[in-house]
């Protein structure tokens, strides 16, 4: 008796365990969305062989499998599948794409499922972070080898969006769109505080007193991640880790790093930055911009979009980062082109990715609000849309973040440590130092 | 049980349990014994690559990592907290509105209305409920009822955090824990009651002297079920807080989650899992097989 009774009881937890388990489940979020070529290339002459490949017989028919984040509420989507891709399948008779949108949040899940499953798809819009991480995993082909043109194809970009592509000796993708985070104000507080934009770092150190004593925060950024510190601490000099990548002691801890982010921990505590800063980038901030609540923000060229709906009278006031020792130096957001190192039809994916960083394409996206990455292209970008002009100045000094597949881990130690420090006893060189103390571990370990 | 016509009946009854059993195989014990394999390698996902084997190195560092316990404090603060306040208000819900109450179809609709609502919604609300400075929850607390003149930043420090969070999974499971009750209090025989009241039982002696030994079995199930949900806690917290500031309001499943598919460190993630697992089948276990034995050994 006693003994069926353990028997049941270990057999009904376990089918408690599977009932949970199965309420827990995953969901597939991916909404599949393929483009239906237009033409059936199987009655056309395939005699027209473009690519520099040759096939001895008839043109092979290939697919080629490309995973992207565009977003599908805005017209990207519709732009990538309406007029880029039949264009493409166009100008590469036999070759047809099929797109396959995901949600941002949910894309680096999916990629590091499918390599886990061996299930990558040829081609993939990746998050600039993530193209050295999946790189050192061994998962991409180096564009640099793949595609003989690499060469001219990189000489057309801008530098800092090129390097989040670098890994080792390779380039394992190009950039397809860029942006950084420029000072994005509203103007009507500054008229009424009677103060002006701070260009420097000094400035806005001087002026908030003044807009906490009207009850406005001087500045709202939403965490304290490398995307939102990092301006912060090149601008006044100091840096996360050196050149090289190997160590971060002497730079994350360095005198100018500390008073970098000292300046934001000193605002945050005198009521200057919101409180959300230290509550993990979940919150959206853009409206209290607009509203007046706060006089000013860090924000990509998509804020303009987010307050175009709610407030189209709204008019931002951009400038460049505030500056400090180090100059204005901003940080390098966007999205990189890669092609996997499974895909069977890299000769094909590679002339997507060479049609996707053409000036034509690249125009086509300007227009929807995907930066480009072609020099060529910045006076364009003006033209396209006058607010670009401080992102394409900020450009000219933005960095990336360190190009090292440890880059998540470094950036998780980062704001931890800066949120215990923030929340907590407030001593921003000691959480420095410990911090350049878990990076160095960090980076020895990888 | 009756044990007459035993033996007749096992064939039978193995051949329903197995397609069960099969899937069970496939969705758990297949699962949680690759996590096993897997936490003792430093793992590598992509395929074909090599995943040294490393022995219980995952499992050392899990030791000597404070945050990872932090994380089973949390998950086993939240379980504390939410299951007997959810058992109790799923009671207490129960009981009145078993009751012949004008609008009760209302009341358990109002109340059931929470647990079909997704955790993603309820998290994101309760996020927005909770917000520092001028959350509706501030808003209350300091210029309705002014309980306290300052706002409280609830999701800027553990505790307060954990307030949030304790607040959204009770308020999320009390319908869920009512509805079941509700179905047990239908099944007990209405004798019962009028036999008791006609030995002059007053109703809070009927309460518990008819009651709740008639129900003991749906508590104990409510009660494992909710335990098991407690230390998986995940969606509400990873929305919430993130586990943040600085790791403070971290739960289990959170912190492996962030060690397999931020970090790819997989076999840290699998050992945090593996580990979760064990402890939640251990008290699960225990504690069926506690209250089987008090079954068994109390009055009948």
């Amino acid at each position: 008796m006693r003994r069926s009774t353990t028997w049941r009881s270990l057999a009904v937890a376990a089918a408690l365990l599977l009932a949970l388990g199965a309420c827990s489940g995953e969901s597939d979020t991916g909404t599949e969305e393929t483009t239906t070529s237009t033409q059936a290339a199987t009655d056309e002459q395939p005699t027209t062989t473009t690519s520099t490949t040759t096939t001895a017989a008839a043109v092979e028919e290939q697919t080629i499998e490309f995973w992207h984040a565009f977003n599908a509420e805005s017209s990207e989507v519709q732009v990538l599948e309406d007029q880029l891709i039949p264009q493409f399948e166009a100008e590469h008779p036999g070759v047809t794409v099929k797109a396959v949108s995901v949600p941002y949040g949910d894309l680096r899940q999916k990629l590091v499922t499918a390599v886990a499953g061996d299930q990558l798809p040829d081609v993939v819009r990746a998050d600039i972070i993530w193209v050295p991480e999946f790189a050192s995993l061994g998962v991409l082909e180096p564009l640099s080898e793949l595609m003989p043109d690499f060469e001219q194809l990189a000489a057309a970009v801008y530098p800092g969006p090129l390097e989040t592509n670098h890994w080792q000796d390779a380039y394992y993708g190009l950039p397809l769109s860029t942006n950084t985070r420029v000072y994005l104000s509203n103007p009507d507080v500054y008229a009424n505080a009677g103060v002006d934009i701070p260009a420097t770092q000094d400035d806005l150190r001087a002026i908030a007193p003044t807009l906490v004593d009207a009850g406005i925060a001087a500045f709202a950024d939403n965490d304290l991640s490398g995307w939102n510190v990092l301006p912060w601490i090149w601008s006044a000099g100091g840096d996360i880790v050196d050149e090289a990548i190997t160590t971060a002691s002497g730079s994350i801890n360095s005198p100018e790093s500390i008073a970098g982010v000292s300046l934001l921990y000193d605002l945050y505590t005198m009521g200057a930055i919101p409180e959300m800063i230290v509550q993990g980038g979940m919150d959206p901030y853009e409206e209290g911009v607009a509203t007046g609540q706060y006089a000013s923000m860090m924000n990509g060229p998509w804020a303009y979009s987010i307050l175009a709906g709610d407030y189209p009278d709204f008019e931002l006031a951009p400038s460049l980062t505030p500056a400090g020792d180090g100059g204005s130096v901003s940080v390098v957001g966007g999205e990189d082109i890669v092609v996997t190192a499974s895909s069977e039809h890299k000769e094909a994916a590679a002339d997507f990715v060479r049609f996707m960083v053409s000036p034509e394409a690249q125009r086509a996206l300007a227009e929807i609000g995907q930066m480009s990455v072609l020099s060529e292209l910045g006076d364009a970008m003006v033209e396209i849309q006058p607010y670009y002009q401080t992102f394409v100045d900020q450009l000219a000094t933005a960095r990336p973040r360190p190009p090292t597949p440890a880059w998540p881990e470094i950036d998780q130690a980062l704001k931890t440590r800066l949120q215990e420090a923030f929340v907590g006893d407030g001593d921003i060189e000691q959480a420095l130092n410990d911090l350049a103390q878990e990076i160095d571990q960090i980076l020895a370990d990888s | 049980m009756r044990r007459r016509g035993k033996s007749r009946w096992r064939t039978p009854a193995y051949a329903f349990v197995l397609p069960g059993l099969v899937v069970f195989t496939m969705v758990m014990v297949y699962p949680t014994v690759r996590a096993l394999f897997i936490s003792l390698h430093e793992w590598n996902i992509a395929p074909g690559a090599e995943s040294p084997f490393v022995g219980l190195a995952n499992y050392v560092k899990a030791v000597k990592d404070p945050v990872f316990w932090r994380s089973f404090q949390n998950g086993g603060i939240y379980m504390l907290v939410t299951v007997p306040l959810q058992i109790a208000l799923g009671l207490v819900a129960a009981l009145l509105l078993d009751a012949k109450l004008r609008g009760r179809t209302i009341f358990r609709t109002l109340i059931y209305i929470p647990v079909i609502t997704s955790w993603v919604i309820s998290s994101l609300l309760f996020r927005y409920l909770f917000g520092a400075g001028s959350g509706p929850i501030n808003a209350f607390l300091v210029d309705v009822t002014g309980v306290i003149s300052e706002p409280i930043a609830w999701l800027g420090s553990r505790w307060t955090a954990l307030v949030a969070i304790c607040a959204l999974g009770v308020w999320k499971g009390v319908g869920w824990a009512m509805l079941i009750f509700l179905a047990a209090l239908q099944a007990v025989p209405v004798e019962l009651h009028e036999a008791a009241a006609v030995d002059g039982a007053g109703g809070w002696q009927r309460l518990r002297n008819v009651t709740l030994p008639s129900i003991r079995r749906t508590l104990t199930f409510v009660t494992v079920l909710s335990i098991i949900g407690g230390f998986n806690v995940f969606i509400s917290v990873y929305l919430m807080t993130g586990g943040g500031p600085a790791d403070q309001t971290q739960v289990p499943i959170t912190y492996l989650y962030r060690q397999a598919f931020s970090f790819l460190d997989f076999g840290y993630g699998s050992a945090i899992s593996f580990m979760l697992t064990v402890l939640v089948f251990g008290v699960a276990t225990a504690q069926l097989w506690l209250s089987n034995r008090t079954e068994s050994e109390g009055p009948a």
